[in-house]
């Protein structure tokens, strides 16, 4: 079986299976997932997609809101500075998020659960290394206790 | 400030009686020594009750919002960070500058009713004057002399703008500012908490938020929550639950300080108003301090014509997310845009 | 009362190998307000859509959810079934179970919990999911051209044969691009100039042609139809109208130090001067760092023997405002730099030519009347080298990963020319591969070395050295081993091909993305070839990868085809997903309206009733027609008073709510 050796390790954990929300612009970050996809690249079922028109569409209250609903990490990604579909949206997704990362970090959360990026719709292979490489370090960390809403059981 | 005080009310008459204005908004006396609370005036004879004493903290900009649905002029009263507070409304086009007339009072500080109390100086308390960087607590009997700093709000004692920004009309005469003025001692502790671990971080902030009671009066007295209905108060889009949950006073307070990122003027009302005294001016000076940072010095309420920080991008702005990783680097390429 | 109907395909076996259907229709049974569902192996065909259309009328569905391939690949495919069963497109969501589940993962537990997680949130979207109308706008019926190579010729002969007007822009004084510089193209060797001078001299003629040569694309902002361009006119210094072309300025003009552009820089031209004389406009431009009257105020003798008084030293750049309904980018490619590959000698020796060089020295126009003699002497070369590939598959930082796709057949022309030329010559070519597909390619290149005994050696040249007069190339002939040495009279490179060096900020002024190599990325590798990912802005060419001229002038047609596909509608349904602003809630900050990138939010004054009186409120507004949905507004609005529709606030916090279950 040529299953990837990370996904491999994690199985072995068997208790936690971290759950990552990626925001993805639908021009080029999602693109880049089908390209992934097309390409037949391997990364973990954890990572759920959600589609949006753009990077800069992205409020930080559905960061928080995935975090509190028991979102292990959240990922937002983004066309690369100057090629946004829109012009200039991911300009304000970068001052944006720049911000909030900081933010949840200074109150404690940990610094990988939460991962801004740029990925083109031709960066499959990036794609699926950004999604393989949030999820190795949201697994060491464990599951998110610090935002979750106690009552929410997933 | 006595000298003041008769200077104020009669600018106020003044207005009033020209028609300059159709409303003064200023301070009153309630009941209580520490009671000198914000008062609408529209008749000469009711400006005998104004007031101008150690105990005018509270920013009169933010009740202008009362008057946006109306075409009345209406002449306030601002303290330093009052009127970074004024400029921060006209910023967000909640506050048309032209119906209002600024009366600017320079201001070297506030008295910290609690820190009073504390020193036990506000038994038979008639009257507080104020002679170089003393304060003068009169009773019936007796006068004692403590050191401003002393009695003081904390936010006041390294004031930076101690003189209103802007103003129509200035009355008294400006005043140096005091304390250590540079952002080493505002930023302090910011600066302490970065330094901990992760771990004790939250274990900081856990604390902090719990705390929390969400009786909002954080957001009610901030000069940049000035929206016409609050996320906070959506029930249809149900942004924030009604639950005494941890989650969601988290939830609660970092939108709050999200929200106000890059129009926070640092006034320090809503630690000042906070009943369970949760260190919000450290969330805030985080914020400040990370916007200086990344995208230059900014203060918010400065220049109401100035895009706010979140408002507005540079093409080689740096981020906090992609440095040092592939793929990170900032382009270098030109555009024209 | 939502009734939503789920149907999942199977998409053969694409999506039934990986994720357990069964186990996902049960799930989705149990979902909150599904009525239906339904699974298909190709829910994209014919019968899986009729089945959507009938299910959608007897089971009175009132949204769609359908599982399987990404959005953007069938999205629209399956909103126009919804819209034939009655119900409004926007009804549908597509939870994409195929590239972003079943295609990358193995774990078939594993997948199968992510499809049935997809699905729910897309049910949860779906039941949030509004009826949206698309908008309607006018479209500008002119098209823009950016490039006047073969592919711009192409494109705005093909526009303006169908009756539209289009302007063709070009950054040099004349159009024509590369191939204006080739002497013959394969496979069939007829002259490069005899096929292209005719096209060149139809578009300026076309009456529905506006030629803007010496001019550039300065800004472009808008949206399909109706794109708002700045072109800069660059100063020619010379008088369109006036001159006659008669070329005496030319003649006439004292500085002949300039290294001409079109000869790649082996002759000179004058300061006043047309790129090649066969050039569209026939109309001189001065260059102005080299004029003597430019830099030091005096000469003036081209405006003293021009008979029509033409040229103007005064002119200055001009910049034209225009409105388009379609732009097709066609700015070509360059060879590489050199640079880097210093043990071809390149850089040090004038006998190592680059293939663009060849061309000219072997064109009958060329600097030397079309007598193919070394730079350097002046001599007959008896032995020619030609290596390919400098540069092309080459991973190192120097060169380029990708092959630049025409070496091989013109090196063969090449080589065949030299024979043609020097019967007794010796041709030489250094080779990784010799890739022929092409319609008579392989014919061609297989003449070269049966009829014309051309030398194909399989192997890389190490290193030049240049002795006594001759070049001596040491290579490896990589099947026999043997090492080589050949003296040769001169070696041709076959450059690499490579996007131009403005191209990034050209896809950065258009909104449209470039690959990793800077060549402009189309909307689909296969199915929207010409078609950027912007709509209205089309390909074609070499700017969107390596391409030989029967290729570019194919890609053109298409290209032309695509717009005029735009420019024959008089109106364009706009894209309902636009934002719209809850008055009630509005405080009028109007954070919004300065984050749009389109101007789109503007400021209203609402009338409303306070203590009695009717007071106006400032509030935001929409233009749906200038609102291209990308939804950063929605951010800068705290209270949430803008929203987008299609992507609003609460269908994506529904569907984090379904993903985190």
């Amino acid at each position: 079986m040529s299953v990837v050796a990370s996904s491999t390790s994690v199985k072995n954990v068997e208790e936690f299976e971290p759950l990552i929300v990626a925001f993805c612009c639908n021009w080029c970050s999602y693109a880049g997932a089908d390209l992934a996809g097309t390409s037949r690249l391997n990364y973990p079922a954890n990572i759920k997609i959600i589609r949006v028109p753009c990077s800069c569409r992205v409020n930080s209250n559905f960061v928080l809101r995935a975090f509190q609903r028991g979102a292990d990490g959240v990922i937002v990604a983004g066309c690369h500075p100057g090629d946004c579909h829109y012009m200039t949206g991911n300009y304000y997704t970068r001052r944006r998020f720049s911000l909030l990362k900081n933010l949840l970090e200074y109150v404690g959360i940990e610094e990988a659960r939460f991962k801004v990026d740029w990925i083109s719709a031709s960066e499959g292979n990036k794609f699926a290394y950004v999604m393989n490489d949030v999820l190795e370090k949201v697994h060491k960390l464990g599951p998110n206790r610090k935002l979750r809403d106690s009552r929410w059981k997933r | 400030m006595e000298k003041i005080r008769e200077e104020i009310k009669e600018k106020a008459r003044q207005a009033l009686a020209s028609k300059e204005v159709d409303v003064i908004l200023a301070w009153e006396k309630g009941e209580l020594w520490y009671d000198s609370y914000p008062a609408f005036f529209t008749k000469e004879k009711d400006i005998d009750s104004l007031v101008w004493d150690s105990f005018c903290v509270n920013n009169l900009s933010k009740y202008l919002l009362e008057y946006t649905m109306t075409d009345k002029k209406i002449g306030v009263f601002v303290k330093g960070c009052d009127a970074l507070a004024f400029n921060q409304l006209v910023q967000d086009n909640r506050v048309s500058r032209d119906k209002v007339v600024l009366y600017g009072l320079p201001c070297s500080g506030m008295v910290d009713p609690d820190k009073v109390r504390t020193k036990n100086l506000n038994q038979g308390l008639t009257e507080i004057k104020k002679s170089k960087d003393k304060l003068i607590f009169i009773t019936k009997d007796k006068e004692i002399t403590v050191p401003a700093h002393e009695v003081y709000y904390d936010k006041c004692l390294h004031c930076r703008y101690p003189n209103p920004v802007t103003y129509d009309q200035l009355v008294g005469e400006t005043v140096a500012a005091e304390g250590v003025l540079d952002d080493s001692v505002r930023f302090s502790g910011v600066k302490e908490l970065e330094e901990l671990s992760c771990e004790e971080r939250f274990e900081y902030w856990d604390g902090q938020f719990s705390k929390c009671i969400r009786c909002f009066a954080c957001r009610n007295v901030c000069p940049a929550c000035s929206c016409k209905q609050c996320t906070f108060d959506d029930s249809d889009l149900e942004v924030l639950g009604k639950a005494r949950e941890d989650s969601e006073d988290k939830f609660f307070h970092l939108i709050r300080a999200y929200h106000v990122a890059g129009r926070c003027i640092d006034c320090g009302e809503c630690s000042r108003v906070c009943p369970q005294d949760i260190s919000l001016e450290k969330l805030n000076r985080k914020l400040i301090k990370d916007i200086n940072e990344l995208y230059g010095e900014y203060q918010a309420g400065l220049d109401p014509s100035a895009k706010a920080p979140l408002g507005t991008y540079k093409l080689e702005d740096a981020d906090s997310f992609t440095v040092g990783e592939k793929g990170g680097k900032k382009r270098e390429k030109n555009s024209k845009r | 009362m939502q009734r939503v109907g789920v149907f999942i395909c199977w998409c053969g076996t694409n999506i039934s190998n990986t994720v357990n259907i069964d186990e996902v229709m049960t799930a989705v049974e149990n979902m909150p307000g599904v009525a239906y569902s339904k699974d298909y192996q190709y829910m994209c065909s014919e019968i899986g859509q009729n089945l959507v259309k009938d299910t959608i009328k007897e089971h009175n569905l009132n949204r769609i959810v359908v599982a399987s391939c990404s959005p953007r690949m069938h999205e629209s495919t399956f909103r126009k079934a919804a819209e034939a069963a009655g119900l409004n497109p926007y009804l549908l969501e597509i939870a994409n179970i195929r590239e972003h589940c079943s295609w990358v993962h193995k774990d078939k537990e594993a997948a199968t919990q992510k499809a049935i997680s997809l699905t729910r949130a897309a049910v949860a979207k779906a039941i949030l999911n509004d009826e949206l109308i698309p908008g309607e706008v006018g479209v500008e019926r002119r098209a823009l051209v950016i490039g006047g190579g073969i592919a711009g010729i192409q494109t705005a002969l093909d526009i303006a044969d169908a009756g539209y007007e289009v302007d063709l822009v070009e950054k040099t004084p004349s159009i024509g691009g590369k191939m204006a510089q080739l002497d013959k193209t394969f496979p069939t060797l007829d002259c490069s100039a005899c096929i292209l001078t005719p096209k060149m001299v139809d578009a300026s003629m076309s009456s529905k042609i506006n030629l803007y040569t010496y001019s550039e694309v300065e800004e472009v902002s808008g949206f399909v139809g109706n794109f708002e361009v700045a072109i800069r006119q660059k100063a020619r210094s010379v008088d369109m109208e006036k001159c006659t072309g008669c070329g005496i300025c030319l003649a006439k003009c004292p500085i002949k130090t300039a290294l001409s552009e079109f000869e790649e820089g082996l002759s000179n031209r004058p300061a006043i001067y047309t790129p090649f004389p066969q050039a569209v406009p026939n109309v001189p431009v001065i260059d102005r760092e080299t004029c003597m009257k430019f830099r030091t105020g005096r000469c003036g003798v081209c405006e003293k023997v021009c008979p029509t008084k033409a040229v103007d030293y005064d002119q200055k750049d001009q910049i034209l405002n225009k409105k388009y309904g379609a732009i097709i980018v066609t700015t070509g490619y360059d060879l590489i730099d050199l640079d880097y590959f210093g043990e071809y000698q390149y850089m040090d020796h004038p006998d190592v030519i680059t293939g663009l060089e060849f061309e000219r020295l072997v064109n009958a126009a060329g600097p030397t009347g079309g007598k193919l003699i070394r730079p350097s002497d002046k001599k007959k070369p008896k032995k020619v080298v030609f290596i390919q590939c400098v540069g092309s598959r080459d991973k190192s930082d120097r060169g380029k990963s990708y092959c630049s796709k025409i070496c091989c057949m013109y090196t063969a022309k090449h080589a065949m020319l030299l024979k043609d030329k020097y019967p007794d010559s010796e041709a030489y070519v250094f080779y990784i591969d010799v890739r022929t597909a092409g319609k008579g390619f392989e014919e061609f290149q297989r003449r070269a070395v049966e009829n014309y005994g051309v030398n194909y050696i399989k192997g890389m040249v190490g290193k030049i050295f240049p002795t006594n007069n001759k070049l001596q190339v040491n290579g490896v002939d990589s099947l026999s081993g043997e090492i080589l040495q050949i003296d040769a009279d001169m070696v041709v490179l076959a450059a690499a091909t490579k996007a131009k060096p403005e191209a990034d900020d050209v896809a950065r002024m258009l909104s449209i993305s470039t690959d990793s190599d800077s060549f402009f990325s189309e909307a689909h590798p296969k199915l929207r070839p010409v078609e950027t990912h912007c709509a209205g802005i089309y390909l074609a060419g070499a700017c969107q990868g390596p391409k030989d001229i029967p290729e570019t002038v194919a890609q053109a047609s298409a290209a032309a085809v695509k717009a005029i596909g735009v420019l024959s509608k008089s109106k364009l349904v706009n894209n309902p997903c636009v934002s719209e602003v809850d008055k009630s809630i509005c405080s009028g900050c109007l954070a919004c309206a300065d984050m749009c990138p389109y101007e789109a939010i503007s400021e209203k004054i609402v009338e409303e009733k306070a203590n009695g009186k009717i007071v106006g409120r400032r509030v935001a507004e929409v233009n749906e027609t200038l609102c291209q949905g990308c939804g950063g507004c929605t951010v800068t609005c705290r209270p949430g008073a803008i929203d987008l529709k299609g992507f609003s606030n609460k269908q994506i916090l529904a569907e984090v709510d379904a993903i985190c279950r």
